[in-house]
C-alpha cells in the first residue's frame, strides 16, 4: 500500500520519535553540565577530515571507518560463503559433512566472539603467521558465518518440497536444482534476515579493536587517550556506526524491492 | 529414427515393468505391498483407488522420487536402481505432472519450459525456445509465453506444467491427479490436452478421479487399495463387468 501523504499515525510516530531523541539529548547535555563537563564539539571535525588548500585529508576517524568498512565488507563475503557451504553440508546426505557442520556451529555459537578473536590472535595467528587484519577478518567471518548458515538453511528449507520434486522429475541434478530453482527463490527470503546479520557484523567488528586493528572504534579510543574528549568522540563514533547500519538497511530494502516476485 | 530402432527390436516389450514393489514409510502400513503392473508402449493406464491406497506413491516410485524398499522397476529397458546415472536417465524419459502444478514461480512461462531442455538436453536457448513455442501452441497458451506463473489461472498453470514435462520429449508421462486442484470450469481444458496426448500415442499412467476421462481415454484401469491391486482390467470390462465385489462398491460410490 503506498500513500501519497504520510498518514496521521506516521506523523505522530515521527514526532514522538524526534521528541524522545531531543529529550534524551537534553538529559545527556544536562548530565554533562552537572558533571562539570566542558563540551568541545568544535574540535571534533578535524578528527574526521581536514580541508586545507583545496585538499581533502581524511582524519583518523575516517581512516578508522575505512578499515571498519574494509573488514566488514570482506568478512561479509566470506561469512556468506561459509554460511552457504555449511548450510548445504547440513542439508546434504553426507554424514561426515553434516557432522563437521554441526561441530563448527556448536563451537562458534557457544563461545564468546571476544574469546574467539583472542584465540585466533594469540594462538592460531603466531602458528600460521597470519597478520592482524587477516585474523580479524577470519574471526568475524567464522563467527558470522555460523549465524548466516542458519539463515541459509532456514531459507532453503522454506522452499516448498514440490519445487524439488518438479526439478528432479525434469532430470535436474541436485546441483542444478540448487543453482537454478532452490537458491534463486531462497535468496529472496534470506535477504532480510541476512541484512540484520550484516548489521550485527558491523557492530561486532568493533571488537577487533581489542587486537589493535585500527578500526573506527580503535581510532576513537586513541584520540580520546590523547585529547580526553570522551563524550564527544563516543557520540561521534556511535553516530557513524548508526549511519553505516541505517544505510545498509536502506540498501537492502531497495534491493529487496527489485525482487517483486516473492512467494 | 530412434523410435524405429525400438520398433524393430522391442515393440512388444512393456515400456514400464514394475514387479513386486514394496514401499513402507517408517511407522506406517505399507504404501505399496507387492504391487506389480506392466504398461505397453502407447498404452494409457488409469490408476484409481481410495485415498491413501498408494496411487501417488506408485507414480513417485516410477520416476525415483521415492525409493522402493524391494521389487524391480524397469523403464524403457533402463533399470531404476541405486545407480544415480540410471535414475537421471529414467527421469529424462519420464515426465511427471503434479496435482499442485509446481511451476517455478521465479521463472517466466518461457523459462519454465526452456530450463530443462537447456540443462538436461543441452539445447541452445534458441532451439529450446522454438520447441517451447510449439509446445505452448499445443496446449493453447502461446499468448502467455512471457507471463509468470502467478499471473495464470490454475488450468493455465497446469497446461504449462504439461508443456514443461513434454519439453524433454519423454517416452512416458505420469499424471498425479492433475485436475484435482482445479476449479471445475478449468478441468476440461487440462483433460483436453491429456486426451490429445493419448491420441498421439503417448504412454501414460494417470491417477485421476475423473471417471469420464478414464472410461473414454484409457486402455486399462487398475483399482488399488492398501498398496495392492484389487482389480486390473481393460477399461470397458472394468466399468461394465467388474469382477470384484470391492470394485463394484468403489464404482458405485464414485460414479
Ligand atoms: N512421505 C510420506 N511419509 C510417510 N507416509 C507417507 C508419505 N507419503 C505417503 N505416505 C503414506 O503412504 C500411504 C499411501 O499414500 P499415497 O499418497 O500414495 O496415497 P494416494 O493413493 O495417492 O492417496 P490420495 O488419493 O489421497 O492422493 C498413505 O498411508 C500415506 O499416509
Ligand atoms: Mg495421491
Amino acid at each position: 500500500m503506498s500513500l501519497r501523504f504520510p498518514s496521521f499515525s506516521s506523523i505522530r510516530d515521527s514526532s514522538l520519535f524526534v521528541l524522545t531523541l531531543a529529550g534524551v539529548g537534553w538529559l545527556v547535555l544536562r548530565g554533562g553540565e552537572q558533571l562539570g563537563y566542558n563540551w568541545h564539539w568544535r574540535q571534533i571535525p578535524r578528527y574526521l577530515f581536514t580541508y586545507t588548500d583545496g585538499q581533502f585529508i581524511p582524519g583518523p576517524l575516517l581512516q578508522g571507518l575505512m578499515v571498519t568498512l574494509e573488514i566488514t565488507a570482506v568478512s561479509l563475503v566470506f561469512a556468506a560463503c561459509i554460511g552457504l557451504v555449511t548450510a548445504l553440508l547440513r542439508l546434504s546426505n553426507s554424514t561426515v559433512g553434516r557432522w563437521l557442520a554441526r561441530v563448527y556451529l556448536e563451537v562458534i555459537r557457544n563461545t564468546p566472539l571476544l574469546v574467539q578473536i583472542f584465540f585466533l590472535y594469540f594462538v592460531m595467528a603466531p602458528i600460521f603467521d597470519i597478520g592482524r587484519t587477516a585474523t580479524a577478518i577470519l574471526a568475524l567471518s567464522l563467527f558470522e558465518g555460523a549465524y548466516a548458515s542458519e539463515i541459509f538453511r532456514a531459507g532453503i528449507q522454506s522452499i516448498h518440497r514440490g519445487q524439488w520434486e518438479a526439478s528432479h522429475s525434469l532430470g535436474l541434478s541436485r546441483y542444478q536444482a540448487y543453482r537454478w530453482i532452490i537458491l534463486p527463490q531462497a535468496v529472496r527470503r534470506i535477504l532480510p534476515p541476512l541484512t540484520s546479520q550484516a548489521v550485527s557484523l558491523i557492530k561486532d567488528s568493533a571488537l577487533v579493536s581489542t587486537i589493535a586493528v585500527y578500526d573506527l572504534t580503535m581510532a576513537g579510543r586513541v584520540i580520546i587517550a590523547e585529547t580526553f574528549l570522551t563524550f564527544e568522540l563516543w557520540f561521534t563514533v556511535a553516530a557513524i556506526y548508526l549511519l553505516l547500519t541505517l544505510t545498509l538497511s536502506a540498501l537492502a530494502n531497495a534491493l529487496e524491492r527489485r525482487f517483486p516476485r516473492i512467494t | 529414427m530412434e523410435k524405429n530402432i525400438h520398433a524393430a527390436t522391442d515393440q512388444d516389450e512393456p515400456i514400464i515393468i514394475a514387479e513386486h514393489l514394496v514401499k513402507i514409510f517408517p511407522g506406517s502400513v505399507p504404501a505399496l505391498n507387492d504391487f506389480s503392473v506392466q504398461v505397453k508402449r502407447g498404452e494409457v493406464l488409469v490408476v484409481v483407488g481410495p485415498s491413501g491406497s498408494g496411487k501417488s506413491t506408485f507414480l513417485r516410485c516410477l520416476n525415483g522420487l521415492e525409493m522402493i524398499d524391494s521389487g524391480r522397476i524397469v523403464i524403457d529397458s533402463i533399470p531404476l536402481d541405486a545407480n544415480e546415472k540410471n535414475r537421471l536417465a529414467i527421469r529424462r524419459e519420464v515426465g511427471m505432472v503434479f496435482q499442485s502444478f509446481n511451476l517455478f514461480p521465479h521463472l517466466s512461462v518461457l523459462e519454465n519450459v526452456n530450463l530443462a531442455q537447456c540443462l538436461v538436453r543441452s539445447k541452445s536457448k534458441k532451439e529450446a525456445t522454438r520447441a517451447t513455442e510449439e509446445l505452448l501452441a499445443k496446449v493453447g497458451l502461446s499468448d502467455k509465453i512471457g507471463g509468470y506463473p502467478d499471473e495464470l489461472s490454475g488450468g493455465q498453470q497446469q497446461r504449462v506444467a504439461i508443456a514443461r514435462a513434454l519439453a524433454l520429449r519423454p517416452k512416458v508421462m505420469l499424471f498425479d491427479e492433475a485436475t484435482s486442484a482445479l476449479d471445475p470450469e478449468m478441468i476440461g481444458e487440462v483433460l483436453d490436452v491429456m486426451r490429445t496426448l493419448a491420441e498421439e500415442g503417448m504412454t501414460m499412467v494417470v491417477v485421476t478421479h475423473e471417471m469420464g476421462f478414464a472410461r473414454e481415454v484409457s486402455d486399462r484401469v487398475v483399482f488399488m487399495e492398501a498398496g495392492r491391486i484389487v482389480e486390473a482390467a481393460a477399461t470397458r470390462q472394468f466399468f461394465l463387468h467388474p469382477a470384484q465385489e470391492r470394485t463394484r462398491d468403489f464404482l458405485r460410490q464414485i460414479l
